[in-house]
């Protein structure tokens, strides 16, 4: 249903980093995606979808290894002139001051004299910042911050707004004050902007800006669904049709997030969720709280003030234990879950080493190990991981793997020596330990 | 529609509300132009061998001035080199790889051998006038400031917040604008640090700079230097101490006047919003000229100026504008386009290597003259100058770590001496190197031990200031950690502050071993009271050379002093460095 003319359409792209390790990154691969004008475009999914670097393509900040970026049918050549761009971060030069850092865009557009200044003024008028045009960012809050922010893409009058987790830095007030403004911003003629694209983190931010929301998977980053959002502005949060939109989000996420499980071979390694020991047991204790033991994931997250993202793959690792299962977007406690919480510290380290062993990737890491005597250089596993996981960061898993395996008393590391070593044998038992 | 405000503009003040600021701005002003001219003039004098130095008092204000037009005209190059360097070194990957090796070897190798060399090249360009001499003098200078000024510039670039330069690209600024606007502006206080250290280093060969023999040619240019290596011939113990009154008293006024302000104006471009604890740096200079009109008044002038000749030059902008993207089509096509950069690179790259093909032949013929004999001199002179470079690390070490833990422990203290030790560290120490002999003598030691305390003068500061700034850093829990167990003394010294100095520790080593290889140049011979003092070692091997123009011996003991310091540093240094990085940092 999208009306207007195509803006900007991203064909086949995929793009590539080399992380400091050497480890090649693909960020996206083979994605296609058109934004129409006056559309508000979402992209969500979990970090390291790629979303906001294909932001960065769509602005010209890079370019794709492959597949192509085009503007009104051209290939787009250096930066979009036609957009702006709000960051996360704010980005604002500390040493400017906030009409300085408003006009730092107007200069390259030709706007000079008279004619900056009052682009300057209006923009600083609209986000509401009047009289504190002489200040500096550091004397300003992070609300402030980022209407300064706001106000430096307002004042060149793009066509199109691209927006970075703008309200991910802002505490929940400011973020939901801030929020709103943007849609009125978007639906006031006056500002000239009339197409937005935002990468957020939040659900509920999609459902109540956004027109359209892209879906994207991580591993390689690829959109996976694409949920059209026709809500009449403006949206009431609490209305049962926005309670409504936010719950078919959530089905999509979870099935992003949670897949169900498929039949593979068995041999199959999966990387463990690189998440702490303690996030898994509150997980569990959390769960332990509710009636019947279960909940649906993004409640989880809400009650336990973390984000969907970090909540999934907290529960994916209780999966993998076999302490949990998640039957569509519930989380259900299983009985060996149950029993692991009413053990001791000792029983519970036992219980982990167990299931750990059971777990693909450690028992590979386990057999690695065992072949060559009980101990292994950590590049020989960083390697490994490298070959078997080339989308994951393979420093980070192995940090995973030796806090894990720390913890079950199965592995130990010697961050001296760089090496790893194996603690007590798989088959777990209290003999192996050398323990009474 | 809504009245929009503006920022008031800037009102133009009258004159008659000038205060004693705008004065004090203009005598400086005046004293300024009036120095450069004089240097300028200086400059400009017919060369003649060994000037004579006016011992008299009188004459000390204007040596002085000399030397420090020197010292600033040296700092500027700095700056420029620094600037340039480290952008290209940034900026491509290919210059990152050929330009970063160099600038660590360019660091750590003594710079001192290199001054015969430069004067003779120099002198032969301008055989009639002072220019070459001074220009050496300058250049040798510059040789000890630029190395950490570039440094400093390249890592505050690498670090640049990636979001900072995306938003700079969005606004569509040049390269020039995120140049002068982005970048400088954020390594604008790794800049001022950088070259207040550097200046401060500048200073160490001062005395070589402007009095030194060649063969049978005696060098001299007017300067503080001279004046004081003329009084220590003569055996002038007035005239001795009036130099180095002189001395601190420029260092201090430098440090007043330019340094002091300069490093709390540039708190204005630190990145990070958290300060770094305590109350900031004040500087009565920079609040006294803050309240100054005359340059608020002068920067009104300028943009006026700046806008009126715009308007002048409107009729000739349209010509440039039509003409101007077809001059730039070139060097744009020349960079973007794959071939002709491949070809701009290599020949850039054919060039650097012919011009490394030519030295090390050159290198190499001089060398071809040295003989077993020679070779076998260089080796055990080496051996000997190594020994005491590591005595002086040792020696420093002994006084400056538990200094600095005692110093660093209170920030009190800290703040109140740090002020002091900076003076007293930019002092020049060869200058009291024969004073600090004459003294040895008095006791009974000899050069040869002398010589050690010699290079701990020049080395101990850097050992002194990295212990102190690492102890200040603990974080204020990790101390109150350490008194609410009760840990005693020697094991909070233990378990505390020792890991917690250890990496700036080593960092410090790193640095006062190279002073103490450069120090052994002059300290293993020394002119003082008209008698000549050596004792065997590397260091006068490569003074006497220099002093018999004895130049394959020369490059033999630079050849072979660069070799080890920059091999100790690759072997010793860098993976002690790695070590305590990885096991003592505090940062998690």
């Amino acid at each position: 249903m999208t009306s207007g003319t195509l803006l900007l359409e991203a064909r086949q792209v995929t793009q590539r980093f080399r992380l400091p390790n050497g480890q090649v990154l693909e960020a996206l691969r083979d994605v296609s995606l058109s934004v129409c004008e006056h559309e508000v475009v979402a992209l969500v999914g979990p970090s390291g979808c790629g979303k906001s670097t294909l932001l960065r393509l769509f602005a010209g900040l890079a370019r794709p290894v492959d597949g192509a970026v085009l503007y009104r049918g051209q290939p787009l050549e250096g930066v979009l002139a036609a957009a702006a761009m709000v960051f996360q971060s704010f980005a604002l030069l500390p040493w400017l001051t906030v009409a300085e850092n408003v006009a730092m865009g107007l200069e390259a557009r030709g706007v000079d004299g008279p004619a900056r200044r009052d682009a300057v003024a209006r923009a600083i008028n609209l986000v509401g910042l009047d009289g504190f045009e002489q200040a500096y960012p550091k004397e300003l809050s992070g609300g402030m911050k980022q209407r300064v922010g706001f106000a430096r893409a307002l004042a060149v009058a793009p066509e199109i707004l691209l927006m970075d987790e703008p309200f991910g830095a802002l505490d929940p007030l400011t973020a939901e004050n801030l929020r709103s403004q943007v849609v009125d911003l978007w639906r006031d003629p006056a500002t000239g902007v009339n197409t937005l694209v935002v990468v957020t983190h939040s659900v509920e931010e999609a459902v109540f800006l956004a027109g359209r929301i892209v879906v994207f998977g991580s591993n390689p980053g690829h959109v996976r669904e694409e949920l059209e959002n026709a809500l009449p502005y403006p949206r009431q949060e609490r209305s049962p049709e926005f309670e409504d939109m936010v719950d078919r989000l959530h089905a999509i996420l979870t099935a992003t997030l949670l897949p169900e499980p498929v039949p593979t071979a068995p041999q199959r390694l999966v990387p463990f969720p690189r998440v702490h020991v303690s996030e898994v047991t509150g997980l569990l204790d959390h769960l332990l709280t509710r009636p019947g033991g279960k909940g649906p994931v993004f409640e989880l997250a809400e009650d336990l003030g973390v984000d969907y993202d970090r909540m999934s793959a907290v529960v994916r690792a209780a999966e993998q234990l076999g302490w949990v299962t998640t039957p569509g977007e519930v989380v259900q406690l299983m009985p060996a879950g149950r029993e692991v919480m009413a053990m001791d510290d000792a029983a519970r380290k036992d219980a982990t080493r167990a299931r750990l062993a059971k777990q693909p990737l450690f028992a590979r890491v386990v057999a690695m190990l065992k072949e060559s005597e009980g101990a292994v250089e950590d590049e020989e596993v960083l390697a490994d991981l490298t070959i078997y996981f080339p989308f994951i960061p393979a420093d980070s898993l192995f940090g995973t793997i030796v806090e894990w395996g720390r913890y079950a008393e199965l592995l130990d590391h010697d961050a001296d020596a760089g090496r790893l070593s194996l603690l007590g044998l798989p088959e777990g038992s209290a003999e192996t330990r050398g323990e009474a | 529609m809504k009245l929009l405000r503006f920022p008031p503009a800037l009102t133009p003040p009258g004159l008659r509300r000038l205060g004693l600021a705008d004065v004090a701005v203009l005598c400086l002003l005046g004293g300024a132009i009036a120095t450069v001219v004089a240097f300028a003039r200086e400059f400009e004098a017919p060369f003649s061998q060994a000037v004579a130095i006016d011992l008299r008092f009188t004459a000390l204000p204007r040596y002085t001035l000399y030397s420090l037009s020197r010292g600033v005209l040296a700092l500027l190059i700095s700056y420029l080199f620094a600037l340039s360097f480290g952008w290209a070194a940034a900026k491509s990957r290919a210059a990152e790889r050929l330009l970063l090796p160099l600038l660590d070897i360019l660091q750590s190798i003594p710079v001192l051998g290199f001054l015969p060399g430069l004067v003779l090249g120099l002198m032969s360009l301008f055989p009639t006038r002072n220019v070459g001499l001074e220009l050496a003098a300058i250049l040798m200078i510059f040789t000890a400031q630029a190395w950490n000024l570039a440094l400093s510039f390249y890592n505050s670039l690498k670090s640049l917040p990636a979001p900072l330069r995306d938003a700079c690209k969005v606004a569509g600024w040049k390269a020039s604008r995120t140049f002068w606007q982005l970048e400088v502006p954020a390594a604008a206080q790794g800049l001022v640090w950088n070259g207040m250290l550097s200046m401060a280093g500048g200073w160490f060969f001062l005395m070589v700079n402007e009095a030194f023999r060649l063969g049978d040619h005696d060098y001299r240019l007017p300067g503080i230097g001279s004046y004081m290596s003329v009084a220590l011939d003569q055996g002038n113990a007035t005239a001795v101490l009036l130099a180095i009154f002189a001395m601190v008293l420029m260092i201090v006024c430098l440090d007043q006047l330019l340094w002091r302000p300069l490093v709390v104006w540039v708190e204005k471009f630190r990145l990070d919003d958290t300060t770094g604890g305590g109350p900031a740096p004040g500087s009565w200079v920079l609040e006294f000229l803050r309240r100054a009109r005359l340059p608020r008044r002068a920067a009104l002038l300028q943009r006026r100026a700046y806008r009126s000749a715009r308007r002048a030059a409107r009729p000739l902008e349209r010509p440039f504008r039509a003409v101007g993207p077809v001059i730039w089509r070139a060097p744009r096509f020349a960079l973007d386009h794959p071939v002709a950069r491949r070809l701009g690179a290599g020949l850039v790259i054919a060039a650097v290597g012919a011009v490394a093909l030519v030295g090390a032949r050159s290198l190499w013929l001089l060398l071809a003259q040295l003989g077993t004999r020679e070779w076998g001199a260089l080796v055990s002179s080496a051996a000997l100058t190594f020994v005491r470079v590591m005595g002086a690390v040792v020696v420093s070490t002994a006084w400056a770590v538990p200094a600095g833990v005692w110093i660093g422990r209170s920030p009190r203290l800290a703040r109140a001496l740090q002020p002091v030790i900076q003076v007293v560290a930019s002092f020049p120490a060869p200058m009291l190197f024969p004073l600090v002999i004459l003294l040895f003598e008095r006791i009974g030691v000899g050069l040869g031990f002398g010589a050690v305390a010699l290079m701990v003068l020049a080395g101990q500061w850097y050992i002194l200031f990295n212990v102190i700034s690492a102890v200040a850093a603990i974080p204020e829990q990790l101390k109150d950690a350490a008194t609410v167990f009760r840990l005693p003394p020697l094991a909070r010294w233990r378990a505390l502050y020792l890991p917690a100095a250890f990496p700036a520790l080593v960092t410090g080593w790193v640095t006062a071993a190279g002073g103490a290889w450069n120090g052994s140049i002059v300290a293993e011979y020394i002119e003082a009271g008209g008698t000549l003092r050596t004792t065997k070692g590397l260091g006068s091997l490569i003074s006497e050379a220099t002093a018999h123009a004895n130049f394959p011996l020369l490059a033999g003991g630079i050849a072979l002093m660069s070799l080890i310091v920059v091999g100790w540093n690759r072997l010793v240094w860098r993976s002690l460095m790695q070590w305590a990085q990885a096991r003592f940092s505090l940062a998690a």
